[in-house]
């Protein structure tokens, strides 16, 4: 599997015979490949690797590379693609509304997780896939409505507030973990995925939903802070919030809805499991 | 001998391309960048001239005030007059938000009136009316801001009207946006609930930091990857980390019921947000105009920045009438001999003796004149409006202003087709 150092000048020869994996319980490094005895050098094939800590701290050092690399790439794609499709129901306090805003994120952001967790479980068994996602994609959205909405133009926070998704990441994940079928996943974790978000993000909503009177209208708080904070580029009339027929359920459509997103979820998840199925790869990995 | 230099030039300039196409780049960068000011306006020059012709006219607009402390209240008010010559190309305005131009939210806004009626979300406006406004804006950010009113049309965009500069004093960090809730208390919607949005996504963030860590530390990528390769995906992860995630799992559900629970407890009083437009908005209800008027054609001459209208007019009232005033698109053209004293409107926007007219004496109770306009000032083509030239329908319009002796005004809207006279080649 490992590629032979030639022996150079200076390069101190391999004496320490590396002994065998010491099992799974091992952590980082346990399955460094053994280095070769001086005696099986011969053919100009020998161990890139002069010691067995040498070997581990190689293996730990493309590990953080690897891994840091990932994040940045996710970070990078999953937000552009985030940016693109959820848009302002994400940016926006004012919509974040009980149909559109629990119906686009969950099905819009169950995308790239879904193949995450193709590659991290299928490759190294790691029920890590969605959390590592919505972690990237939260610093990218933070750094932005940090560095650009509130640092540029100033708008306040609690206006431009990211949607939270780290429980729904984890429920995904862990659903993952304890099935250790992405069918169940699929059917289960998504649904979760979809249905924790109203609940988990009403806890910093709530207020901004609490009732104002301004000249003779009511206003939410937060229809009052999207009214205040001048958006010269957005007029109101682009605002999709509170919009369709979804009346059968009274003023309770917020199940509904994140129901609804649950179902499309699962068939979200069924192709973007594919995706990830044929658009990751391991190949460098193997080349090691 | 020749050719060898020339091959051995051309090996050079093949060999530094890279560094000098990077260096080209450096260099025009910094130039460009040395020569970006700062953004002052909303692009309003860039849209097409007849947009801004034939749609809207903006008049009496006021600003109480171009310096304001921060926190404090100045007032934009005027008149929004929707034209009959409404173009085609754009969706009247059944779908339209009286919006404020200016670079971010450098004064928070805290009332939008239209026809009395406070407008916080869209509404509809009839082609033909008047309509009076007022917005009502609170200095947040200190600076030197160009704002703007501004007509945004669903389908067709924002449309600017005349902006003023606006000089904000003080310190950012004093600015407060008081609001009174139903209940009865007040909250500074500026940073209102911000600590528990921070710490709320702060405690997850932590929690999602914490899973990754948990399984990365469980040998890394390369580790896991080679067991699984080598047949072990089955063992690798063990029954105690299985726990683990169940421990996580609960744990994870039971924070989000609770928390939810202590919020629904903590706000018992919550209602949607707030949605649907206004359609009753109450146009001015102007008095008859005793004039009658007819275009009978006129040209623009691209040289000399000049639109010319020759108009019959018969005057049906009981007093003299004279033209003071022509407005197009935020400008002001002026009679000079009307307007004899300075008036208050940005200078970018005003041709205080920007219109003349052939003849100048007022036309009587009962008399019929032809009258032909020139409106003529370079705030044409500082403005962009020279372009009606070479519009897809070359037509103009705009708001003329009647005068009598007794002080009474008689707005009435005109437009016609023009005929350019181009620059000679």
């Amino acid at each position: 599997m490992l590629r032979f150092k030639s022996t150079k000048a200076g390069a101190a020869p391999v004496t320490e015979s590396i002994p065998a994996s010491p099992g799974i319980e091992g952590g980082a490094g346990a399955n460094v490949p053994q280095a070769a005895p001086m005696g099986a050098m011969a053919g100009a094939a020998a161990s890139p690797f002069t010691s067995k800590a040498e070997a581990a701290e190689a293996v730990r050092t493309a590990d953080l590379l690897l891994i840091v690399a990932l994040f940045l790439i996710m970070l990078g794609g999953y937000h552009v693609h985030a940016m693109l499709t959820m848009g302002d129901w994400d940016f926006w306090i004012d919509w974040k509304d009980r149909r559109f805003w629990p119906t686009v994120l969950p099905i819009m952001l169950v995308t790239f997780p879904a193949a995450a967790q193709y590659f991290f479980w299928n490759h190294f068994r790691l029920p890590i896939g969605a959390t590592f996602l919505l972690l990237a994609l939260l610093l990218g959205e933070w750094i932005n409505r940090y560095v650009n909405f509130w640092g540029w133009t100033f708008f306040p926070i609690n206006l431009v507030w990211p949607t939270s998704f780290i429980p729904d990441a984890l429920f995904l994940d862990i659903v993952l973990l304890l099935s250790r079928s992405w069918i169940v996943t699929m059917v289960v974790g998504s649904l979760g995925f979809s249905l924790l978000m109203y609940p988990n993000n009403w806890v910093i909503l709530a207020p901004f939903h609490q009732p104002t009177e301004q000249f003779g209208q009511l206003m939410t708080v937060a229809d009052w802070i999207g009214f205040s904070y001048v958006r010269t580029s957005m007029p109101e009339y682009i605002r999709i919030i509170e919009r369709g027929t979804m009346r059968t359920f009274g003023k309770d459509v917020v199940g509904v809805a994140a129901f609804f997103a649950g179902f499309v979820s699962m068939m979200v998840y069924f192709v973007w499991w594919f995706i990830g199925k044929m658009f990751s790869t391991t190949k460098y990995m193997k080349a090691i | 001998m020749k050719t060898t230099i020339l091959r051995s030039l051309a090996r050079l300039a093949s060999r530094q391309a890279g560094r000098l196409w990077a260096l080209g780049l450096a260099a025009g960068l910094a130039v460009t960048m040395a020569s970006a000011g700062p953004a002052e306006a909303h692009g309003e020059k860039s849209q097409a001239a007849f947009l801004r012709m034939r749609t809207l006219n903006w008049y009496d607009l006021k600003w109480s005030k171009t310096t304001v402390n921060v926190n404090e209240e100045f007032e934009i008010t005027g008149k929004l007059h929707i034209m009959n010559a409404w173009p085609a190309a754009v969706h009247v305005p059944d779908r339209c938000f009286v919006n404020t131009g200016q670079p971010g939210p450098v004064s928070t806004r805290i009332y939008v009136g239209v026809g009395g009626q406070f407008t916080p979300r869209s509404m509809r406006l009839e082609v033909g009316k008047t309509y009076e406004f007022k917005m009502v804006l609170r200095g947040r950010r200190p600076g030197h801001w160009h704002t703007h009113v501004q007509l945004s049309v669903e389908t067709g965009g924002p449309i600017p009207g005349p902006g003023q500069w606006i000089d904000i004093k003080g310190n950012f960090a004093d600015f407060t946006n008081p609001l009174k809730l139903l209940n009865g208390t007040t909250i500074d919607a500026e940073n209102y609930k911000v600590g528990p949005i921070y710490l709320w996504h702060l405690f997850w963030y932590i929690a999602g930091v914490a899973w990754v860590v948990y399984w990365f530390s469980k040998r890394g990528l390369i580790g896991r990857f080679v067991a699984v390769a080598s047949g072990k995906a089955e063992e690798i992860i063990t029954p105690q980390e299985r726990m683990v995630g169940a421990v996580a799992l609960a744990a994870t559900l039971g924070i989000v019921i609770i928390f939810y629970a202590i919020a629904a407890s903590s706000y018992p009083n919550t209602i949607p947000l707030q949605a649907g437009d206004f359609t009753r908005i109450q146009a001015i209800d102007e008095p008859e105009v005793p004039l009658k008027l007819k275009y009978l054609g006129g040209s623009y001459k691209v040289p000399g920045r000049e639109l010319t209208a020759t108009f019959r007019i018969t005057n049906e009232g009981k007093e003299p009438v004279r033209i003071g005033e022509f407005g197009t698109a935020g400008l002001r053209f002026l009679n000079p001999d009307v307007y004899t004293t300075k008036v208050d409107y940005p200078d970018y926007l005003l041709a205080d003796r920007g219109l003349s007219l052939s003849d100048n004496a007022p036309i009587q109770p009962g008399e019929t004149k032809e009258i032909t306009l020139t409106i003529q000032d370079a705030r044409w083509d500082t403005e962009r409006l020279s372009g009606l030239a070479y519009d897809v329908d070359s037509s103009f319009a705009g708001m003329l202003f009647f005068f009598t002796p007794s002080g009474t005004r008689y707005p009435v809207e005109v437009s016609g087709s023009v005929i350019p006279t181009f620059m000679p080649v």
